[in-house]
């Protein structure tokens, strides 16, 4: 296995870059790629599983643009195969709101049989 | 691994073990912060990390039993006081639980709170489905 924490923050970028680059909320169901059936998302508590049910929810928060500023990545391997656990706190933005809000996330990220990691377990939760 | 849905007894035995891993991540934060929070008893906090567990401490990585009651036994204020406002809980592979807490931060009685993120990181230490220990601790 590579560095976990250059694996992680590696994913990390690509996670809220893809979030970040999608102009409109329908975009935002391309990021069920990054989930498979036995992935769950608990969005402020509300649990989700899969990538379809998954992708639905992000797509279907009520913004168009969002902006993700990350602030600290934290990362150790999970002891579940390559698992590797990664918490992010940050602020997010979401159109034209001048006010950025605190935001922490959870990735379990697991390595799939294609080589590539997904995420298994997310948790997402404002800060405010 | 795969898993495969085969109908509503597969989807009853995830009801009661959804159930059940809310309900141990429950006792779990209860009990971790009650020993954290209280000067005399924090130190028996050690029998729940191993050799294997790992601490990040505001960004400070700190790995094994030892180390990790050190730095928890270091720290440098009186009081302290948890005030969890929210548990997520998801079990995952191995019959392990991420549990996800977020709340308050009272220290040495001071009137403002600082807010935190914990992520606990549950893994079995028998059959029992009862007994745990911390592998990964993550507070920011």
């Amino acid at each position: 296995m590579g560095d976990p924490f250059q694996l992680a923050t590696a994913f990390v970028k690509h996670y809220y870059s893809s979030f970040d680059n999608c102009q409109r909320k329908e975009d935002r169901m391309q990021l069920g790629s990054l989930y498979k059936d036995q992935s769950v998302l608990q969005f402020e508590g509300q649990n989700f599983q899969g990538p379809q049910k998954i992708a639905e929810k992000l797509a279907t928060l009520n913004f168009d643009k969002v902006n993700h500023n990350v602030k600290t990545v934290d990362v150790q391997p999970s002891g579940i195969s390559n698992g590797i656990v990664v918490m992010v706190n940050g602020e997010l933005k979401v159109d034209d709101s001048p006010n950025p809000i605190k935001f922490s996330q959870v990735f379990h990220l697991m390595n799939g049989t294609d080589g590539n990691y997904f995420v298994l377990n997310d948790f997402f939760r404002l800060n405010y | 691994y795969q898993r495969r849905v085969h109908g509503t007894v597969f989807n009853r035995i995830i009801e009661v073990t959804t159930k059940m891993s809310e309900e141990i991540a429950k006792q779990f934060v209860q009990y971790y912060y009650h020993l954290f929070d209280n000067k005399e008893e924090r130190v028996k906090l050690a029998p729940l990390y191993q050799n294997s567990s790992m601490l990040s401490f505001e960004g400070e990585n700190i790995q094994g039993q030892q180390a990790i009651m050190t730095k928890i036994m270091s720290l440098p204020f009186g009081s302290i006081k948890h005030e969890v406002k929210t548990i997520d809980t998801q079990s995952s592979g191995g019959n392990t639980i991420f549990v996800f807490v977020s709340g308050d931060l009272k220290i040495d009685g001071t009137g403002t709170a600082l807010k935190y993120s914990q992520v606990f990181h549950l893994v079995p230490t028998d059959n029992s489905g009862k007994n745990f220990f911390v592998h990964n601790d993550m507070l920011r």
